[in-house]
């Protein structure tokens, strides 16, 4: 079920052209990344699902629950509001209040009952690990912690949609990690999640879809597979002891259907056709051939890959 | 060794313009940062600009002060008349009142800034110093200091005009005596010389009086002498009358003989001897005799004749001194007219002075006397200077509060999160100026606590007090918003309150008299929110003024409250798509900033 639909949505600053026709709809559930060159305008786009910023053309739709209507998003900011949380790239909350007042006040400013408030509090703070640290400012948690804080408060309400802008970064890969699963933990409970990150790995891990903004363009849309395949298709590595049956397994290559093979000492990589019959075929004659290696592995092309590749195209 | 010394001293100097060149470029650095921050280049390069203008401006006036006085005078006289234009010569406000209550209670609105109570008659008719009452608002000590200056001023002159009549006056009355003194000196010395003649002609008539010679013969005239002779005379002449007439009687009565008859011849003869005896002692020079008696008369008629001569010569003499002393009766005549002329001089010389009604040396020298009334009872400094303190506490704590609070939540991380709250942008601007009220509150509390001690009836005025306190902490809370909001960094924020604040305070009055700038400066000092304050509380605590006095003030605080909070609210949605994307440019720079510097 879409939850928000973005037509024809166009987006200038100062007459310059930051998005343009962007067509996009983002389904109850999904957890979608948005990723783009720095400056492409992926933030751009992020705030203008959220609502944080108007479109200077087109439209955005935010589709009730409760009678399954678009409404405008922009005509009814201010209602929609409580149906979504926001987290920017900084955190977003006040230093000087504790865990606890932070994550009160913020439920308290969505007008919520004292005893769904105190609920909701308790669950997120058990969630995020923050339940031992509710009582401390929240200036001195750690990074993560933070983090994990700014999230609570954005869901505190218990948002239809969450927003997410760079969850990951000035963060360590541990907190990373930290940060992650808790988005993953986050949209099991039914928030639907749109983040944009540069942070492609961890994209490609949780998100369900992946826009790519290019060129003042949503250039591609949709699960991690369709965004792939126009671009890259899948590859064999093989890792060999060098020298010793390198020179024959790639005459034997070469006589199978490959685009590339790249050879890079003690490791070949190799671009089939048709990557899962080729990967056949060369077991079967690794076999007979009674070569040696150390393994033989089907890789598919990371999200990094991709995104490279598509920004170079042009 | 010369080599070696050229070399240093080439290095050296090389070094030197090495330090030079990096402390230019470092400067150039410094000036370009500076100029480039748009708060910094406001406030440290156009502030003392637009200071300087303000207060050139402001003070570009050649009236010295601009005071509105009110007079009051119980008789318009001409001495009145002609103060008053005096006054207005000066460039001062000049109203006339008709009663000097009325006048007082301007002063206490700030309509007037002093009042002259008159007495009847600016003219001084007595050893009574005029008496001249200006009543000021001891509560505006700078201006308080400034009014009796200037009327110092303009009464010394006044003084000195009345001092100058007296004394000409009285010089006037000195001269007119010393030319009347003058006149009757050379009368008086014509009169001396004229007694001084007749004194002369006196000491001749004593000389001539003592030249007369009124001595009497010494010679002693024997008057028993004659006594004698006159009783011989009497008895013999007694006998001889007795025998005639016995003998008449005895020949008439007696016919006798011849015989008879010659005895009575006989007697007859007897008496005719002794008549010829007597007629002999009459004749003869003997003692007692006749002769005797004619030499005595011949030498008293000799002396008699002697004196005769003496006396006709005195009387020559008193008839010639008589005529000296009808000359001297005229003289003295002469004199004592003059004198009585003189006297009569004399008499008009001292109406003369009479007429002078001023005496005194103290009234001649300082004939008028300013005194000084005060338009409420007698206070402490403090109480005078706590209007403006309370003002100065307010309006700063609630620009630099205003500021920082907007400040701290525009800084503050949760500042975006906040945009994505279903809260209206009002009720965050409420909740800042809620917020900033409740601090104020608190600080006016301790601070009116404290003033308890010093000033009790602080109670009392709390009511109208609060109302003028809440009021002013409105709008400078509501100032220092927009402040905040307008401002990106809390330090050229902070500035630009700490600098509004000081130039509110700089043209209110409190430090530089605002009677100085010119009227039109001073028409708009006039609606400063500053001064409208500051007299607001000053009412209340000096003169227990009530609402039905400051209604009008009040409600000007209400506008600008009002008329500041819709600039907020306008100012806040104009800028809140700017301020967005400020925030936003603003925290990608620091991601690019840690990308750059390896933190991501």
């Amino acid at each position: 079920m879409a939850l928000i639909q973005l037509k024809e949505v166009t987006k200038e600053y100062n007459k310059n052209i930051i998005l343009q026709d962007v067509n996009l709809e983002v389904n109850e559930g999904d957890i979608i990344g948005i990723i783009g060159q720095s400056g492409s305008g992926k933030t751009t786009l992020l705030n203008l699902i959220s609502g944080f910023i108007e479109p200077t053309e087109g439209e955005i739709f935010y589709v009730s629950k409760m009678d399954g209507q678009p409404k405008s998003l922009a005509k009814n900011i201010h209602k929609l509001k409580r149906h979504m949380g926001f987290n920017a790239q900084h955190t977003s909350f006040y230093p000087k209040l504790t865990v606890k007042e932070n994550l009160l006040h913020f439920g308290q400013m969505y007008g919520l009952k004292k005893s769904t408030l105190i609920d909701n509090a308790k669950s997120l703070l058990q969630i995020t690990g923050l339940y031992e640290h509710r009582d401390k400012l929240a200036s001195h948690l750690s990074g993560g912690m933070q983090k994990r804080l700014d999230i609570s408060c954005s869901l505190i309400h218990k948002p239809r949609i969450l927003f997410l802008d760079e969850p990951t970064s000035d963060l360590d890969p541990v907190m990373q990690k930290e940060v992650i699963s808790l988005i993953q933990e986050v949209n099991k409970q039914g928030v639907t999640v749109v983040m944009a990150s540069h942070h492609l790995e961890s994209l490609e891990k949780i998100c369900t879809k992946i826009a790519v903004v290019h060129e003042k363009q949503v250039h591609s849309y949709g699960e991690m597979e369709e965004i792939r395949k126009p671009f890259l298709k899948d590859y064999i590595t093989i890792n060999v002891k060098a020298g010793k049956d390198t020179e024959r397994i790639i005459a034997m290559v070469k006589k199978m259907p490959v685009t590339k093979i790249v050879d890079k000492g003690d490791q070949l990589m190799i671009f089939p056709q048709d990557a899962d019959k080729t990967l056949a075929q060369l077991m079967m004659m690794i076999k007979q051939e009674n070569l040696y290696l150390h393994d033989i592995d089907l890789r598919k092309p990371t999200l990094d890959e991709v995104f490279v590749k598509i920004t170079q195209k042009r | 060794m010369d080599l070696r010394n050229l070399s240093e001293q080439i290095i050296q100097k090389k070094r030197e313009m090495e330090r030079m060149s990096a402390l230019w470029l470092l400067t150039e650095k410094n000036l370009k940062n500076l100029i480039r921050a748009k708060g910094s280049a406001l406030i440290v390069i156009f502030a003392p600009l637009l200071i300087i203008l303000i207060l050139g401006l402001s003070f570009n006036t050649t009236s010295k002060y601009g005071l509105n006085i009110g007079i009051y005078a119980p008789t318009e006289t001409a001495e009145v008349t002609k103060l008053i234009d005096g006054l207005k010569e000066q460039e001062f406000t000049v109203a006339k009142y008709e009663n000097i209550d009325k006048c007082v209670e301007d002063i206490k609105r700030a309509v007037m800034h002093t009042c002259l109570d008159l007495p009847s008659s600016l003219k001084v008719e007595s050893n009574k110093q005029i008496e001249i009452k200006y009543y000021v608002d001891q509560s505006k000590i700078n201006l308080v200091w400034m009014v009796q200056q200037t009327l110092a001023q303009k009464f010394t002159v006044q003084e000195q005009q009345l001092s100058e009549s007296l004394s000409k006056d009285i010089l006037t009355r000195l001269s007119e005596t010393q030319t009347k003194l003058n006149t009757e000196k050379t009368k008086i010395a014509s009169t001396k010389q004229k007694n001084s003649d007749a004194v002369k002609s006196t000491e001749g008539v004593k000389a001539d009086l003592a030249t007369i010679d009124f001595t009497t013969p010494t010679t002693t005239y024997n008057a028993a002498v004659v006594d004698v002779f006159k009783t011989e005379i009497a008895t013999r002449l007694s006998n001889t009358s007795q025998a005639i007439v016995e003998t008449k009687a005895t020949l008439a009565k007696i016919n006798t003989t011849s015989a008879e008859k010659k005895k009575v011849e006989i007697l007859l003869t007897k008496v005719d001897e002794a008549v010829s005896v007597a007629s002999a002692f009459l004749d003869s020079g003997g003692p007692g005799s006749l002769q005797e008696v004619s030499a005595l008369i011949a030498v008293l008629q000799s002396d008699v004749d002697a004196t005769k001569i003496k006396l006709t010569a005195a009387a020559e003499k008193v008839k010639t001194n008589n005529e000296n002393l009808d000359g001297v009766k005229l003289t003295i005549g002469e004199s004592i007219a003059l004198l009585e002329g003189t006297q009569a001089v004399l008499d008009q010389i001292h109406t003369n002075l009479q007429s002078q009604k001023v005496t005194d040396a103290a009234v001649v020298a300082q004939p008028l006397v300013m005194k000084i009334e005060t338009v409420s009872a007698e206070k402490t400094y403090l109480s005078y200077l706590f209007p403006v303190l309370l003002t100065l506490v307010i309006m700063f704590s609630s620009l630099l509060l205003g500021t920082s609070l907007v400040m701290m939540e525009k800084n503050s991380p949760a500042f975006f999160r906040n945009f994505f709250l279903p809260i209206r942008k009002i009720t965050f601007i409420l909740s800042i100026y809620l917020t900033n009220v409740i601090l104020i509150l608190i600080q006016v509390i301790i601070i009116l606590g404290l003033a308890l001690i010093f000033i009790p009836n602080i109670l009392e005025l709390l009511p109208m007090l609060g109302l003028v306190l809440f009021l002013a902490a409105s709008i400078f809370t509501f100032l220092g918003m927009v402040i905040g909001y307008v401002y990106t960094s809390e330090e050229t924020g902070v500035l630009a309150s700490i600098s509004l604040g000081s130039l509110l305070l700089f043209i209110s009055g409190t430090i530089l008299p605002i009677e100085g700038t010119s009227i039109t400066v001073r028409n708009i000092i006039s609606f400063s929110p500053f001064v409208i304050v500051e007299r607001l509380i000053r009412e209340v605590m000096i003169f227990n003024a009530g609402f039905e006095l400051l209604w009008i003030d009040l409600l000007l605080l209400l506008g600008y409250t009002l008329v500041l909070f819709l600039v907020i609210l306008a100012a806040e949605s104009v800028l809140h798509k700017h301020l967005l994307e400020r925030f936003l440019n603003h925290h990608h720079k620091i991601h690019r900033q840690n990308q750059k510097m390896g933190k991501i």
